[in-house]
């Protein structure tokens, strides 16, 4: 070691110390390694819980960086339509959130709404698909499903034409779901994605299973999205007197002058059934709605119930309708009283008839809710393919593929957003694997390799590019691996919400969302599971300085990294991984 | 102007006039008011320094090397356990020549459990290289730590300003606070001679092998030497600003003295009431009071004792097999003068225990009564 010493001495006074200008670069302390540090993402457990396998770990990395060119890119990798989702999903990611064992989840369906409002307001963000490829796809039905066949399949240069058989797109997101949760204008101005050379809409043309032989002349695939279009009505006496929710719903939002009066019995336990509740109840009804288990077992979102029962819409639970009779100036509905019975197999609690106790309740108007079913002509039980949110079988040589609703057992607009990119994933592995013999086993490796973390979510940006397969590992992060030394305990923020008042006196959007701060805020909470956020904790607790910043990125000097895992034990958020030397 | 202080708030009024760039403490027990009150001084915008909360006391003193190194004036508080965990930085600090001035309140160290005074603590660490300074009064505290860091930054070697717990630091005195402009004046701002310097990189206090570290340790000792020179110039120029001197040792009726106490800190002020009534009654008798241990200032020691026939030895410490220290101190240094009065060691007053007038009136009997001193140091005031 060279060495120097230092001599001054004013005053007379003696002062000798050692210094030294060599460095420490001589001794390679690589020698010492026999683990390694490694960068490493892993998937978030938002994003392994979301549908759509969206990066939410990253969104909220940008978004709290106030870059939503970003966060918007890289949602609309996963999902078209972040405004829309944003307020109607059910937000399974947020149920995921490793911060809820900290202090609360992540707000994360507030912060995507916020990124999807801000890509409306630039117009969308610049987006752009790519050319043409000169294949051409037929869509039936401009739902959620149809909307997200056209958009992953255009963005892989697919012509689409989109077969609607009412005069405006977006099937339940505007018929069905409330302008109070949903309202028209950020539905149409989301949809305006859409609007693209090679995307055709053609609006009063519904199409029938009979017309599909003539578009195999058309198109290279069909995409079946046409929903569960038609409603299940109650089967007791009287039952014709009911009013069906889902054209309720749907002309609620259409006509202006509907007006539905006194109390009114909405029977079913659904979101259809909440949706009508809480819409009859800003329209000045006062409606009750009616379920035959109890509020545990509605199959309707928790907080969409809360919410309606917040408003003051009664529940009377364990009441199943038998007869509907119609009086001089009202109806009155006979009750059967349900208890509980034995669990079922699959662990669900029953419920029968109470011996003979029973109800009678006069209404004015009841509304069956009960749900909806494909319509008949759809129905098909033999399959050429079958996946986990689509299936398909063809048709005179044409694979046509049924998605949306007509597939997946649980019906969310997020849901069948997913199926959409999973059949469009299909097809294109389906047209580039023409020669292979195995198709099946060919089409579900591309699509395991598109699986986000250990979910049935598939990534659009993982077929397209590989990219986020090779950054991510499918290994779920746990709440145990998050170093929560680096995380206070910050409650999350509250979302602004319209007052109880003017809630009740309109369809105004009830959950107006954040504003920048607030969003910012929010989305700082984010752990960024498994993911690098730039925070540099490694390099500064590096002790041998072996970590370095070159043209921006982070790299290792394995010459001097001695193995000691000080970076991976720092790491707030487990985008480190220690590895044994080779 | 005069203001009724605590002595701890003293010792922090002067810190806020020496201007000091960081403060590093460790804010609990032991620790005293005197980083308290700096830490508002911080917050208040007072004085611009950087106040930094540690989470041990061998941080504080980590912290004030880091600091000082960079060439800023920097200060810390502690006291017994507290100074017992800074060891080992202690010896860094003085090795590594930085001018760091300490506020070190003597406390008693356990078990059992007291906080009261006991010199234990600082005498523990003599030999670390620290310069130490025994205070006597709120006063005294004030002046001596701004000389601390004029002698600090003189002969690059760390000051201990050492005042008595309770009887010191939590006792309101009035206490001149001098200002600004006139401690501006006798205190200028740090000039550092050794400095980390980002434009020039190196590292300091690297490794030094057998061919170096002896001349190293040896420069320690010279720069010591040089010590109580430099402090007679730091209290002349400090008497021409204020007008007030302390001198290393305050002898008080010495001069044809028979029997001369000798301590340090606050036992001093009784000690010379009871000198003052023992002369009364026809005794005499003087004190000498101890203000700087490290370096022992020898020659004053030895000037001042010489014509004394026997020293009394007042220890608020004990060695433990060897007695105390102050008289094991004594000892030694007289050794070598011409003259040599018997060395009497008393040991009395740990752990924050009274020292009254009786006491110095019960150690002259004894001594005035023995032919020799006794082998081993004697206690007085111990409970029978």
């Amino acid at each position: 070691m060279n060495q120097s010493i230092q001599t001054q001495s004013p005053n007379n006074v003696s002062l000798l110390i050692s210094q030294s200008r060599t460095n420490t670069l001589g001794n390679k302390t690589g020698t010492w390694r026999f683990v390694q540090p490694k960068y490493q993402e892993k998937t978030a457990p938002c994003s392994n819980a979301c549908p759509l396998g969206i990066d939410v770990a990253k969104v909220e990395m940008f978004a709290s960086r106030k870059d939503y060119q970003n966060a918007l890119k890289t949602i609309l990798m996963e999902n078209p339509f972040p405004a829309i989702c944003g307020r109607v999903c059910f937000h399974p990611c947020e149920s995921a959130c490793n911060r809820q064992f900290l202090d609360q989840s992540v707000g994360i369906h507030y912060i995507e709404r916020f990124v999807g409002n801000w890509g409306i307001k630039n117009n969308n963000a610049s987006f752009n698909y790519p050319e043409l490829n000169g294949a051409k796809i037929g869509i039936i039905g401009a739902g959620p499903a149809g909307l997200s066949v056209a958009y992953f399949a255009r963005c892989l240069g697919y012509h689409c034409d989109i077969f609607e058989k009412s005069d405006n797109p977006g099937g339940l997101l505007s018929s069905g779901i409330p302008s109070y949760r949903l309202p028209k204008q950020i539905l149409m101005k989301e949809l305006q994605r859409l609007k693209y050379n090679g995307i055709q809409f053609k609006y009063n043309q519904p199409v029938s299973m009979k017309q599909l032989d003539d578009f195999k002349h058309l198109y290279d695939a069909i995409f079946l999205c046409c929903g569960d279009a038609q409603a299940i009505s109650l089967k007791i006496s009287g039952a014709d007197h009911a009013i069906d929710g889902l054209h309720l719903l749907h002309q609620i939002r259409t006509k202006e002058s509907l007006s539905l009066e006194g109390t009114i019995a909405v029977i079913g336990g659904g979101n259809t059934a909440i949706d009508v509740a809480r819409s009859l109840l800003r329209m000045g009804a006062r409606p009750i709605i009616i379920y035959r288990r109890t509020r545990k077992e509605m199959p309707a979102h928790s907080h969409e119930i809360s919410a309606a029962l917040d408003e003051g819409i009664e529940l009377k639970e364990c009441l199943s309708p038998i007869a509907i009779q119609k009086a001089t100036d009202h109806l009155q509905v006979s009750l059967q009283v349900m208890k509980s019975g034995e669990k079922s197999k699959d662990g669900r609690q029953t419920y029968i008839p109470d011996g003979n106790r029973r109800e009678t309740l006069q209404v004015n108007h009841v509304v069956s809710a009960i749900g909806a079913e494909m319509e008949m002509m759809w129905r098909n039980d033999q399959w050429d393919l079958s996946m986990s949110h689509c299936q398909m079988k063809k048709i005179s040589d044409m694979p046509v593929f049924w998605c949306g609703d007509l597939t997946t057992s649980e019906k969310t607009v997020t849901h069948a957003l997913a199926s959409g990119k999973q059949a469009v994933i299909v097809l294109d592995a389906l047209k580039i694997n023409t020669d292979t013999t195995d198709t099946d086993t060919e089409i579900k490796s591309i699509c395991h390799q598109c699986q986000v973390g250990t979910g049935p979510a598939m990534s659009f940006e993982i077929y397209q590019q590989g990219k986020r397969k090779q950054r991510k590992n499918s290994e779920i992060v746990n709440f145990e691996q998050i170093n929560t030394a680096y995380f206070p305990n910050i409650p999350a923020v509250q979302v602004n919400k319209l007052s109880q008042d003017l809630c009740l006196n309109s369809f105004d959007e009830v959950i107006s969302g954040f504003d920048e701060s607030q969003m910012i805020q929010e989305a700082s909470r984010c752990f960024n599971c498994g993911i690098c956020n730039d925070c540099d904790t490694c390099r500064i607790f590096c002790p041998e300085m072996a970590i370095q910043w070159d043209n921006d990125i982070r790299h290792i000097l394995m010459d001097y990294c001695k193995g000691c895992g000080i970076c991976i034990v720092e790491c707030p958020r487990d985008a480190m991984n220690l590895e044994v030397e080779p | 102007m005069k203001h009724v202080l605590e002595g701890s708030h003293a010792v922090s009024e002067a810190v806020r006039l020496a201007r000091a760039k960081v403060i590093s403490a460790y804010p609990i027990t032991p620790q005293t008011h005197i980083v308290e009150a700096l830490s508002e001084y911080c917050a208040d915008g007072s004085l611009d320094a950087r106040f930094i909360c540690v989470e041990s006391e061998h941080s504080a003193m980590a912290s004030c090397i880091g600091a000082s190194s960079a060439g800023v004036r920097t200060f810390t508080a502690s006291s017994s356990h507290g100074l017992a965990l800074m060891h080992e930085l202690l010896h860094w600090a003085a090795g590594a020549r930085l001018p760091i001035v300490m506020a070190e309140v003597n406390r008693a160290l356990g078990p059992g459990w007291n906080i009261w005074m006991d010199q234990s603590d600082s005498l523990s660490q003599r030999d670390t290289g620290w310069i130490q300074l025994y205070c006597e009064t709120g006063q005294e505290v004030l002046d001596t730590t701004l000389q601390a860091y004029r002698l600090a930054e003189t002969v690059n070697l760390p000051v201990m300003v050492v005042l008595d717990a309770f009887f010191l630091s939590h006792t309101y005195e009035p206490v001149d606070i001098p200002d600004q402009a006139s401690v501006d004046k006798f205190l200028p701002s740090f000039e550092p001679r050794i400095v980390l310097d980002l434009q020039n990189p190196s590292a300091i206090g690297q490794m030094a092998p057998p061919a170096y570290y002896m001349e190293m340790r040896h420069s320690i000792q010279t720069a010591m030497q040089s010590v109580l020179e430099n402090f007679m110039n730091v209290e002349r120029e400090f008497e021409t600003v204020f007008g007030r001197t302390y001198g290393p040792i305050t002898p008080f009726a010495c001069d044809d003295a028979e029997y001369i106490f000798v301590m340090a800190g606050t036992a001093a002020s009784t000690c010379r009431h009871a000198v003052k009534l023992l002369r009364d009654k026809g005794h005499k008798v003087g004190v000498l009071k101890l203000k700087m241990f490290r370096p022992f200032p020898y020659h004053f020691v030895r000037k001042c004792l010489a014509h004394a026939k026997k020293v009394i030895v007042l220890d608020r410490n004990c060695s433990f097999g060897a007695g105390g220290i102050f008289a094991q101190e004594l000892r030694s240094a007289m050794y070598a003068s011409n003259q040599h009065p018997q060395i009497y060691s008393f040991i009395s007053g740990l752990g924050g225990r009274d020292i009254t007038v009786e006491h110095f009136f019960e150690m002259l009997d004894r001594t005035e009564k023995a032919n020799n001193p006794e082998n081993e140091s004697v206690w007085i005031g111990l409970n029978s």
